[in-house]
């Protein structure tokens, strides 16, 4: 047996999550009234996590553990923007769940499935990935039915339980079958092991990455196994959703970038085509039928699935370049995202739900900042000028082009159009409607700056992308 | 033709009881009888783990999973007293659309699991190093395997807070004494006084 | 040093920043003193700093450095182009920005005057600064990304500040068309600096004439069977953007509306700086223009179109201030005949007087309106000249300067434009010299008009009106008297050094062909800036200039009816001035009825029936349509769902094993 000790310092901020979330757990069962003190354990257990990366974020890249655990810049890029975006969320949170009796499990769960997700950008094995992707989804369908005295909320836990079981059943036997097609699980002894691989044997790998892109597709809402975020979505507490529609996108796009560039790379032409397809579809599905939607969670649920058929242009196009687009495009998105869910969160007070597009009415007359804020989140998503969103969707059309698939450049520009409309109704719902409810809004000023520095975050990176398109570049190594 | 190895013919059983008593779990109308099959298709998995020398995991399967997990679920199942509500009906009106798509799955997979797509070359040695089971999977779960132990039991961890933060409900109409609200209090909050003019006589 | 000079150049440029940031966004904290003390000192800083940096060019002779600000924009790979700030500080840059500053600051200051009694006073310095930053950051970009920037801002600026008294309709309707005009030049602007970026790949200027002369080699096919150099493309382009922004001729309609704006920005803005910005940038280009005889042609005609035909206009104009804006185009167009001569030194030295004796003018003429109580008509003026001293001197100076009497500044610098289009051997070359020879006579005779007009003759305004007329406060005068002083020197002072001395101001700042080098013939004809003098008196542009001052005193002092009768005589000639040769008349007919009517005819048919009808109704309701189908099957049940998977699954699985197998 040869036994290698590791280096603990690669896991540091996992450890050092894993050491305050027990602590925020401890905290939670022996103090009483210990909301605000949970809250500030948790941003503070958040906070240092991503100043852990931060701090050790370079370009030397290694793996310890056993092969279990890789150290490198796409994890610690990817580890730094899951932490400070669930640190957003959990800002809007805050009077979310103290005014609608939401328990304190949600920060508690909230910080396991954080580091569910860190586990998984930096994990280097099959069992890895599997463990924190579990990790990352058992404490969600818990979050998403902690409002126990809400129906929709238990009936939207239940469905995505249920999927996501199946979800990840797929995901194991595909791992499993290559698993018994390589003899290991270690991702780069697997890419090692196809490429001594007889040819007749890849219809065994091209059957398990079926199963794996179906699993990668639940996680990311891709069509077709978009189904369950709309339901989940709309049916969650706001506050739940706003975490699970933003970090866990970014986990599993590194998820994905584990899968399918470390261990697959020599079947790229496969799940190439089977991208094609997901994000075509996701394209559409999203883009079309978001227009028919009257709830803005909904609406932002579609929205979020054809966001992600953009995303995977990036990740289809099979370089570097399109990589980091890709990447580019999914912490670009999980601002959006995380933003747009804590402006619902923020205009609902405790009986309201400022979930339907109506109730966005006259929004610039009862608080112009407000409306200017939501209507910075729309054009980026959007991907109008000079929000970030356009850079976004821009850096990844390029890569689509540059690998001469502009049928599919064109098609992505042509939904976009058409996705346009129901971002640009939200803003003319604001601006040109009249108010439906006169009332002033009164919301925390915490929350209320934190909305300002997202949505003027989009404006600033638009206009200075130079830095996060810099890091975005590191972490391919390009 | 070859003489079938006697250990061949105990795994083919114990594969065939195994997946039927699965089809049996999801098949069966009573619950109670559902639970009972799936205890078959864990000792029937316990028995071919066994064959493939893997006594630790074999024993643990049957102790954890038979002998408390399922017990507890049976214990579950008689006391919620479900109402064996017949969904025959719908099912079979599923079923030809259900039986269409396992077939067609199951010929896909023939087609691309076939045997000669499996070369054992890869695989790992059929022969296990010296010693007893339980102590080289404890060799290697604390050394080289030690961070996904570590991260299964956190998982566990979360799974047991996920599912007591669900059903834990705080008792509603308990009335309970605030005690440091009661320290807290100042006569004020309390008592009033109140300057009543006293009667005076009529005379 | 260099990181040094790099913080100077950067305290050059943020200071007016700074100033109209504060002036702007605090305006109601720090009052109108706090906004005109916060601007002025910012743009003093920044006057101060820029002289510091001549001293080091000039005097210590230090060489053109190119700083790196800051990349903006750089994706190496996934995005393999480099946008940045930079600063390009060489000879040209540095003459810019001390003419910039320089004017800019006493505008600031005569503005505190001008404006004393207005209520956007703070917005007013918030705007002037600004502008100061965005010409700044124009002269000395290093890239075209940050000259388009520089351009866009000026041009911004100048159009909230035609607007500055936004309630006043000929206010707004001057800024939409500086607005619009500007829109056509800057479109063929940012189209020639996309060919640059598609041929070069680089928006440094340094990167780009480095490939100068394969642009030249290489051909591009704009019509079918013609074959254009590309660096003739990207000269035209870019010059139709100089069109624009420097008001040549067709595009120079908006200059005269422009003066509904406050007469400090007319001074600065439209007179001395903004609209010099062409000049500048021609200059800058001198290594493409050097290698395009067409582009130079087509300056030179252009520019000399102007400098004859706007003056000519400038004679039958009654608002003070217009003349002094049509003698500008006039002035413009001068320049653009040095640029096109290949006298590119001269254009820009011309550029340099006319800034302080045009910007003298204008705040002249900006006094004599405040005596007046903001009447601008010279019609009803006359007789100034014992009311204001101060300011008839001044003007005085500016109008001699202008109509190039030696020794003023104005002489030096226009006639040696004047020598070199006679020099030129540029195709219309011969063209422009009899241009600007007319021009010469024509100048001296509307400036000298209204300077007639305004402060000699007899007072043709109500008895009450002129017993008010008095000399404007200190803060007004004294930057005329401070433009004055290099209205009368500069010229003499700076003509060596300028044109012909071993090391010129401009040194290498441009590039001249030997073969173009029409200054270097006439260097062999110099003898100094006072010998010049004398010679001037042999001279036919002397002589016509003295005979434009003749008619002008003939006609406006001694006969006033002469005007009135030639008028008549001459109606059909007249009505051409007066209607401004038609162009505003053609504007009107053809681009503003032409594109409202296609504009109609593009909305009834084209936009209500095919796009609104068929493709935005049509696809909003199919899309609607099919929306709402496809969201039915959103139907909620979880069975549904994992149905929907499962098949997704199944149909994934097919494509892959059918591809794999036929493989």
């Amino acid at each position: 047996m040869n036994f290698q000790f590791p280096h603990f310092s690669a896991a540091l901020p996992e450890i050092f999550l894993l050491s305050m979330t027990c602590l925020v757990l401890l905290t939670e069962l022996f103090m009483k009234y210990s909301r605000s003190v949970v809250y500030v354990l948790s941003q503070v257990a958040l906070l240092g996590t991503a100043i852990l990366f931060i701090l050790g974020f370079n370009n030397i890249s290694y793996t310890t553990f056993n092969g279990h655990l890789i150290f490198d810049a796409l994890g610690s890029l990817l580890g730094i923007f899951i932490c400070i975006i669930a640190c957003i969320a959990f800002i809007y949170a805050k009077h979310y769940t103290r005014d609608r009796n939401i328990p304190n499990e949600y920060y508690i769960l909230g910080l396991f499935s954080t580091l569910g997700m860190l586990v998984m950008v930096t994990a280097q094995s099959f069992l890895m990935i599997y463990l924190g992707l579990e990790l990352l989804s058992l404490p969600l369908y818990a979050m998403v039915a902690l409002q126990k005295d809400s129906p929709t909320a238990t009936e939207a836990a239940m469905k995505y339980f249920v999927m996501g079981a199946i979800a990840s059943g797929m995901l194991l036997y595909g791992l499993s079958l290559l698993y018994g097609v390589s003899g290991s699980l270690n991702l780069p002894a697997v890419a090692s092991a196809i490429t001594t691989m007889p040819e007749k044997q890849h219809l065994v790998l091209v059957f398990a990455l079926v199963f794996v892109i179906a699993g990668l597709g639940f996680k990311l809402a891709a069509a077709p196994f978009h189904m369950w975020a709309p339901d989940v979505y709309t049916g969650a507490p706001t506050a739940v959703t706003a975490f699970l529609a933003s970090a866990p996108k970014i986990a599993a796009l590194g998820m994905a970038f584990r899968l399918l560039i470390t261990a697959l790379p020599q079947i790229v032409s496969q799940w190439h085509e089977l991208l094609i397809i997901l994000s075509v579809l996701s394209i559409t599905i999203g883009n079309v039928i978001a227009i028919a939607q009257s709830n803005l969670k909904r609406m932002l649920a579609y929205s979020a699935i054809a966001h992600i058929g953009y995303m995977l242009l990036g990740l289809l196009s099979g370089n570097a370049q399109g990589y980091s687009a890709a990447l580019f495009y999914i912490l670009v998105y999980s601002i959006m995202s995380v933003g747009g869910f804590g402006m619902i969160v923020l205009l609902s007070r405790r009986g309201f739900e400022a979930e339907n597009i109506e109730d966005f009415k006259g929004l610039n007359s009862r608080n112009p900042w407000l409306a200017f804020m939501m209507m910075l989140l729309m054009l980026s998503m959007a991907g109008v000028p000079p929000t970030v969103g356009f850079f976004a969707k821009l850096l990844v059309l390029k890569a689509v082009v540059q690998t001469q698939m502009v049928w599919l450049a064109v098609f992505a520009v042509l939904l976009a159009i058409v996705g346009a409309f129901y971002y640009l109704r939200v803003i003319k719902t604001m601006y040109f409607d009249a108010p439906g409810d006169p009332t002033p809004i009164a919301c925390a000023s915490d929350t209320r700056l934190m909305i300002s520095i997202n949505s003027l975050a989009l404006l600033v990176l638009g206009i200075f992308p130079g830095a996060l398109l810099e890091v975005c570049r590191v972490a391919f190594g390009l | 033709m070859n003489p079938i190895p006697i250990s061949m013919l105990i795994f083919y059983l114990f594969a065939g009881i195994a997946v039927l008593s699965a089809i049996m779990v999801i098949a069966s109308n009573n619950p109670v009888r559902g639970v009972l099959f799936l205890v078959v298709t864990f000792i029937a998995s316990s028995g071919m783990w066994m064959m493939a020398q893997a006594e630790f995991l074999s024993l643990i399967l049957v102790l954890v999973y038979v002998g408390a997990v399922m017990t507890l679920f049976l214990f579950v199942v008689m006391m919620i007293n479900i109402e064996l509500t017949s969904q025959k009906r719908k099912f079979s009106y599923y079923l030809p659309f259900g039986a269409g798509i396992i077939l067609l799955l199951v010929l896909m997979m023939l087609i691309a699991l076939h045997p000669q797509y499996f070369s054992f070359g890869s695989m790992p040695s059929g022969v296990l190093p010296k010693g007893a089971n339980t102590e080289l999977l404890g060799k290697v779960l604390y050394t080289n395997y030690a961070y996904p132990f570590i991260v299964a039991g956190v998982l566990l961890l979360t799974a047991i807070i996920a599912a007591i933060s669900l059903v834990h409900r705080r008792p509603r109409d308990c009335k309970s004494q605030q005690v440091t609200e009661q320290i807290k209090t100042r006569r004020e909050l309390r008592v009033r006084i109140v300057n009543l003019p006293s009667e005076k006589k009529e005379d | 040093m260099n990181q040094y000079l790099y913080h100077v150049v950067l305290g050059i440029v943020l200071a007016p920043l700074a100033g109209s940031l504060i002036a702007g966004l605090f305006r109601n904290q720090i009052g109108r003193l706090g906004a005109q003390y916060a601007t002025i000192l910012g743009v003093f800083i920044s006057f101060a700093l820029s002289l510091f940096v001549a001293k080091a060019i000039w005097l210590d002779g230090i060489s053109p450095k190119d700083f790196l600000g800051y990349i903006w924009m750089s994706g190496n790979t996934i995005f393999p182009f480099t946008f940045k700030v930079g600063f390009l500080i060489d000879r040209l840059s540095a003459l810019m920005m001390v003419v910039v500053t320089f004017v800019s600051l006493l505008v600031h200051i005569y503005s505190i005057g001008y404006m004393a009694d207005d209520d956007g006073y703070q917005r007013f310095f918030s705007y002037i600064s600004l502008f100061t930053f965005a010409m700044l950051m124009l002269v000395t970009a290093d890239n075209f990304l940050q000259l388009f920037f520089g351009w866009e801002g000026v041009g911004l600026v100048s159009y909230l500040l035609i607007g500055f008294w936004f309630k006043k309709e000929s206010a707004i309707q001057g800024n939409l068309k500086a607005f619009l005009v500007n829109r056509v030049g800057d479109f063929g602007f940012i189209l020639g600096i996309a060919v640059i970026f598609t041929y070069v790949g680089n928006l440094d200027y340094a990167a780009v004439f480095s490939h100068a002369t394969e642009l030249a080699a290489d051909k591009i096919s704009l019509f079918s069977g013609t074959s254009w150099s590309v660096v003739t493309v990207i000269c035209i382009l870019l010059f139709v953007g100089a069109m624009g922004k420097s008001a040549q001729v067709p595009l120079h309609v908006w200059l005269p509306e422009s003066m509904e704006g406050p007469t400090p920005i007319s001074a600065l803005i439209h007179a001395a700086t903004m609209v010099t910005a062409g000049v500048f940038m021609v200059a800058r280009m001198s290594p493409l223009y050097e290698l395009s005889q067409t582009a130079l042609t087509l300056v030179i005609v252009i520019g000399a179109t102007g400098a004859l035909f706007t003056g000519l206009l400038a004679i039958v104009m009654n608002d003070i201030k217009r003349v002094v804006a049509y003698s500008t185009l006039s002035q413009l167009g001068y320049m653009m005949v040095a640029m096109g001569a290949s006298a590119y030194s001269a254009g820009i030295f011309h550029l340099a007087t006319h800034a302080c004796f045009k910007a003298l003018l204008f705040l002249g003429a900006g006094s004599v309106i405040m005596a007046m109580h903001h009447e601008q008509d010279m019609r009803k003026m006359g007789g100034l000249w014992k009311r204001m001293p101060i300011t008839y001197i001044c003007f005085l100076i500016g109008t001699l300067a202008l109509c190039a009497i030696p020794p003023f500044a104005g002489f030096y610098s226009k006639d040696t434009i004047i020598e070199a289009a006679q020099l030129s051997t540029i195709p219309g070359a011969s063209y422009a010299y009899y241009c600007v020879l007319i021009g010469a006579f024509v100048t001296a005779l509307y400036s000298f008009r209204a300077f007639f007009l305004t402060f000699h003759g007899k007072p043709r305004m109500d008895h009450h009106t002129f017993e008010h007329v008095h000399e404007t406060p200190w803060v007004v005068w004294v930057p005329l008297v401070l433009l004055a002083i290099p209205s009368v020197l500069l010229g003499a002072f700076l003509i060596s050094p300028m044109l012909y001395d071993t090391h010129t101001v401009l040194g290498n700042s441009v590039t001249v062909l030997s073969q173009h080098n029409v200054l270097a013939e006439m260097k062999h004809e110099f003898h100094g800036a006072l010998a010049m003098i004398p010679h001037a008196l042999l001279t036919v542009t002397f002589w016509l200039v003295i005979a434009g001052i003749f008619v002008a005193w003939l006609a406006y002092i001694k006969m006033p009816n002469l005007p009135g009768w030639f008028a008549q005589r001459f109606s059909l000639l007249y009505r051409v001035f007066v209607d401004k040769y038609g162009f505003d008349a053609l504007n009107q007919m053809v681009f503003v009825k032409g594109t409202k009517n296609f504009g109609n005819a593009l909305f009834k048919i084209g936009d209500r029936k095919i796009i609104d009808g068929f493709f935005v109704n049509g696809s909003g309701i199919s899309v609607r349509w099919i929306a709402l189908r496809a969201r039915l099957a959103e139907s909620g049940y979880l069975y549904h769902y994992v149905t929907a998977m499962i098949l997704g699954l199944l149909i994934f699985l097919f494509i892959m094993l059918t591809s794999g197998v036929i493989d």
